[in-house]
């Protein structure tokens, strides 16, 4: 199980877009803060340096004007 | 409700990231996964850029397996960039180097060899050799160092203490010549004392932010996060960029201006003549606090003597002449908006936008800089002339009113700057030129008068030159890779390290460009494998301890440098007179001159523990015996804390406050740190009643510097018809040695590209994706094309990262410095575009 959050940056009137975007990657949510301009955002992907790639690749989507990485949760075969 | 497992770490995910950002989210906010079985966490500093970060990493078994941002840091509060996010990976590289790696050839040290293992002891016996047979045949003019903004605060020290003291030569430059050198000569010019005045609080109180000649959102993505934090939630807030192409930070922007390289020095001329013509000059402030001067012009472009520029120019230095408010006003009343709209082709209307918010008296303003200022052959000019709208107006020094110097290394400040590691430079501002700081050092250092050498040394651009042409001889690159970073790799950097006159020494953790251009290369401890400190760009010291044991034979450069010292015999490098002069170093060695003086040694072994009561190991320690570090630490406070120091400003607490604190901006007076210097309320040093107070000059009084635009070096003509400038990419630092061997960063950005115009790619008959031929007078390479990238160049400049070994674009660039500075502009030379 790999879960990883980030803080994505944008200006307020382009969130909607911006996780449009963002939530045609694979494994990843958008939990809110658009009023603000700060997707609070989770990625979950069976491989953490997949989960970490994707994050990676935000920074290119339009509209995007930050991404500041917060947590990662990495750990095999765990029961849930 | 019963959670999942997954659920739980999920909502710890969400409520990390939230509380972070400060989003109130209708989740499950459970508490963070504290106390993970067996693994012990603590804080450092990350080893990136000038931001200083503070990491909790934690260790299992010997092995740092996790890392996240410190949730109590002031600096990025939690947050992580993508390459902090992977740093603990630059640690675990397939191809550390465990061993020492001499080239031979038959058994024997050979410069055409190969490299073969050696042991520490047969490594440091040649180096010995050599260094002694240089500076007995030729003097110690003839030996070298290039030191570096990553080492510690105590390996800088301790590296100048070994070259200036020891070696008796000023020939140690560090890498902070290419990156922040500029920055020091305008603070000193302008000042008299370095580092930037205001702090990262300003992010949160300006109104309006002016990015000038940096991409903050790729290179300082933390600052740049509390940057937009505030643009997002501050009504009114505004950001203005200013840049030689669009970028990521230029998404952002309310005023995006793109200018023609150079430019930038008749913006800000503009801009000072644009408040002095809208009767926004702030009198009573200019009055009390500031001295009107112009400087020396037509000064060349820091290449060879020889060169057509430099016999052409007519001006030399950085002479100051005093010169009224007036003569100031007509000096920049040829900047009209028309001027200044013509040389830097940016739109008149947005111009004026920018210059209005400088004159509102109600909008505090932050400007901030990096390399397209420094990396620029009037880069001094150019930092002093925002110095001179800040002051100007009076906008300086206070919350929020912040020209703000960023940093590009984790201790440029902290380490380059303060313990001076420059070549004209000792610790605490103090130069070897001026004989009272030299008697002032020579005493701490318990040396005989005349130990310290009074003139400067090579800096780093001369020092490549002074290697091709057989002038330096014995020369030792540590904690830094400027084979690859240095300009004009062609024609000056490989001819210097491959003459057969010389003996070349590296020390890394990976076999980079240096390394492999070397005679001897030799493995290091890095990072968090030793007791650090950094110093960042907001004059914060932060201290961490050793976590984990660096891999096979490895040595911290701080033992690398004692170790190598106790090889060096005073009477072997010293000269009798000297050496008659203090008797008792007769048939010592520089290690128990230097080192083992009863100042550095003066606190015996102890346990290294935390709050928690974990226990940390210390090797340096443990080889020798005592607190190596807090004995460095303490030494060095004696230039910059003592009751009799020469400088007062940059005092700094004891050792031990630093392990326990995030950090401490100094001054630290009476163990409270300084936000904002030079105001009185928040500066200890500034009296009461003064209002402001420029301490750094003997008058209290800042300089207003003017400086008229100058062209650069080499512009686009009809051979070499487009600009190259270049730069980094946010997944990669510097030369790459560590981000590249992090699969995940690697991955996300394989190869460096050529970014360009699309209008330019049809042009030279090159398309995206397709490769590209670039030329200039020094050197090609061939490189895919990007026309749809994150970077978009106007037409007529080009834009290629440095980070790619195997795709070196310092073979193109031009050696051409600064003056003043002796910093390479790397942001500009004309270059040619066809198809591969």
């Amino acid at each position: 199980m790999h879960i990883t959050s980030c803080i994505v940056h944008t200006r307020p009137e382009n969130a909607v877009s911006v996780q449009t975007a963002l939530e045609e990657f694979e494994g990843v949510e958008v939990h809110g803060g658009q009023e603000q301009g700060k997707l609070i955002v989770t990625v979950e992907l069976p491989q953490g340096s997949e989960a970490a790639e994707t994050m990676t690749k935000f920074h290119a989507v339009k509209g995007v004007a930050n991404v500041a990485m917060i947590y990662h949760h990495n750990e095999e075969n765990e029961p849930n | 409700m019963k959670l999942s497992r997954r659920d739980f770490v999920k909502n710890n995910a969400i409520a990390a990231a939230a509380a972070a950002a400060g989003v109130t989210l209708p989740v499950a906010n459970t508490a963070m996964a504290a106390g993970d079985d067996g693994i012990r966490w603590d804080k450092a500093a990350c080893r990136f850029c000038g931001t200083g970060c503070s990491v909790l990493l934690g260790v299992k078994d010997g092995k740092v397996v996790a890392n996240q941002g410190d949730p109590d840091a002031p600096v990025n509060k939690g947050l992580n960039c993508i390459k902090g996010y992977f740093l603990s990976k630059i640690m675990y590289g397939k191809d550390r180097l465990t061993q020492p790696l001499l080239r031979k050839k038959g058994g024997k040290y050979d410069k055409n060899g190969d490299f073969e293992p050696v042991s520490w002891d047969e490594a440091y016996t040649i180096m010995a050799e050599k260094w002694t047979k240089t500076i007995k045949e030729k003097g110690p003019t003839h030996v070298g160092m290039f030191g570096s903004g990553q080492w510690t605060i105590f390996e800088g020290y301790a590296a100048s203490k070994f070259m200036k003291a020891g070696l008796r030569s000023n020939n140690l430059d560090p890498n902070a010549r290419h990156c922040m050198a500029s920055a020091v000569g305008a603070f000193m010019r302008g000042f008299g004392i370095d580092e930037p005045m205001g702090c990262y609080d300003d992010l949160e109180h300006a109104d309006v932010f002016v990015l000038w000649g940096s991409n903050m959102a790729e290179m300082h993505p933390i600052l740049w996060s509390r940057l937009t934090d505030t643009r997002l939630s501050k009504p009114n807030s505004e950001l203005h960029v200013l840049s030689t192409y669009e970028h990521r930070s230029t998404d952002l922007a309310d005023n995006p201006m793109i200018f023609t390289p150079q430019s930038d020095l008749a913006i800000a001329n503009y801009i000072a003549n644009y408040i002095i013509q809208n009767n926004a000059v702030n009198k009573d402030f200019i009055g009390k606090h500031v001295n009107f001067t112009k400087t020396v012009t037509d000064i060349g472009y820091g290449l060879r003597p020889e060169h057509p520029l430099e016999k052409a120019k007519k001006g030399k230095g950085g002479k100051l002449t005093k010169i009224s408010f007036d003569d100031y006003a007509k000096s920049v009343a040829e900047y009209t908006v028309e001027k200044a709209s013509e040389i830097s082709g940016v739109p008149k209307k947005n111009l004026e936008k920018l210059a209005k918010i400088y004159a509102d008296p109600k909008k505090k303003v932050m400007s901030l800089w990096t390399m397209g200022m420094n990396q620029h052959t009037r880069g001094v000019w150019m930092n002093g002339l925002v110095y001179n709208i800040h002051l100007l107006t009076g906008k300086i020094s206070e919350p929020g009113n912040s020209p703000f110097s960023l940093t590009g290394q984790p201790s440029a400040c902290g380490t380059a700057r303060e313990v001076g590691t420059f070549a004209h430079r000792l610790p605490a501002d103090l130069v070897v030129k001026n004989p009272k700081h030299v008697a002032f050092s020579e005493k701490i250092w318990k040396l005989p008068a005349g130990t310290i050498p009074p003139k400067p040394g090579y800096h780093a651009v001369l020092q490549n030159r002074m290697l091709k042409d057989g002038k330096l001889n014995a020369y030792w690159i540590m904690c830094n890779n400027n084979g690859q970073a240095a300009a004009n790799f062609n024609e000056e950097t490989l001819p210097g390290y491959r003459n057969p006159d010389n003996f070349i020494v590296t020390s890394d953790p990976y076999p980079g460009i240096s390394a492999m251009a070397s005679d001897l290369i030799l493995p290091t401890a890095m990072w968090t494998e030793k007791e650090g400190a950094y110093g960042n760009a907001e004059r914060r010291t932060q201290f961490w301890r050793q976590q984990v044991k660096a891999p096979g034979e490895s040595q911290s450069d701080l033992m690398q440098i004692m170790e190598f010292s106790k090889y060096l015999k005073v009477d072997d490098i010293w000269p009798a007179d000297l050496v008659a002069k203090a008797p008792e170093y007769k048939g010592k060695t520089l290690y128990d001159v230097l080192y083992a003086n009863g100042q550095v040694d003066k606190f015996p072994k102890q346990e290294v523990k935390d709050e928690a009561g974990n226990v940390y190991g210390n090797d340096e320690m443990e080889r020798y015996g005592y607190y190596v570090q807090k004995g460095l630490f303490e030494e060095y406070r004696m230039f910059n804390s003592a009751a009799n120091i020469i400088k007062k400003g940059h005092e700094m607490a004891p050792f031990e406050d630093y392990h326990a604190a995030r950090g401490l901006r100094w001054p630290v007076i009476n163990g409270k740190e300084t936000l904002w210097r030079f105001r009185e309320g928040y500066d200890p040093h500034v009296p009461k009643g003064a209002g402001v107070k420029f301490y750094g000059k003997p008058d209290g009084k800042a300089n207003i510097i003017f400086g008229p635009f100058e062209p650069a070096a080499e512009s686009p003509d009809k051979d070499y018809p487009l600009w190259l400038s270049t730069g980094r990419v946010l997944e990669h630092w510097h030369s790459g040695t560590m981000t590249r061997r992090v699969p995940e960063l690697h991955r996300a950005v394989p190869e460096a590209v050529v970014f360009m115009h699309k209008d330019d790619a049809k042009k030279y008959k090159v398309r995206h994706g397709g490769m590209a031929k670039l030329q200039t007078r020094r050197g090609e390479l061939e490189l895919r094309v990007d026309t749809k990238g994150r970077n978009k160049p106007p037409k007529g400049l080009i834009f290629v990262p440095w980070f790619d070994e195997s795709r070196l674009i310092n073979k193109l660039t031009l050696d051409a410095t600064d003056p003043l500075s002796k910093e390479t502009d790397y942001k500009k030379c004309a270059v040619k575009v066809s198809k591969a």
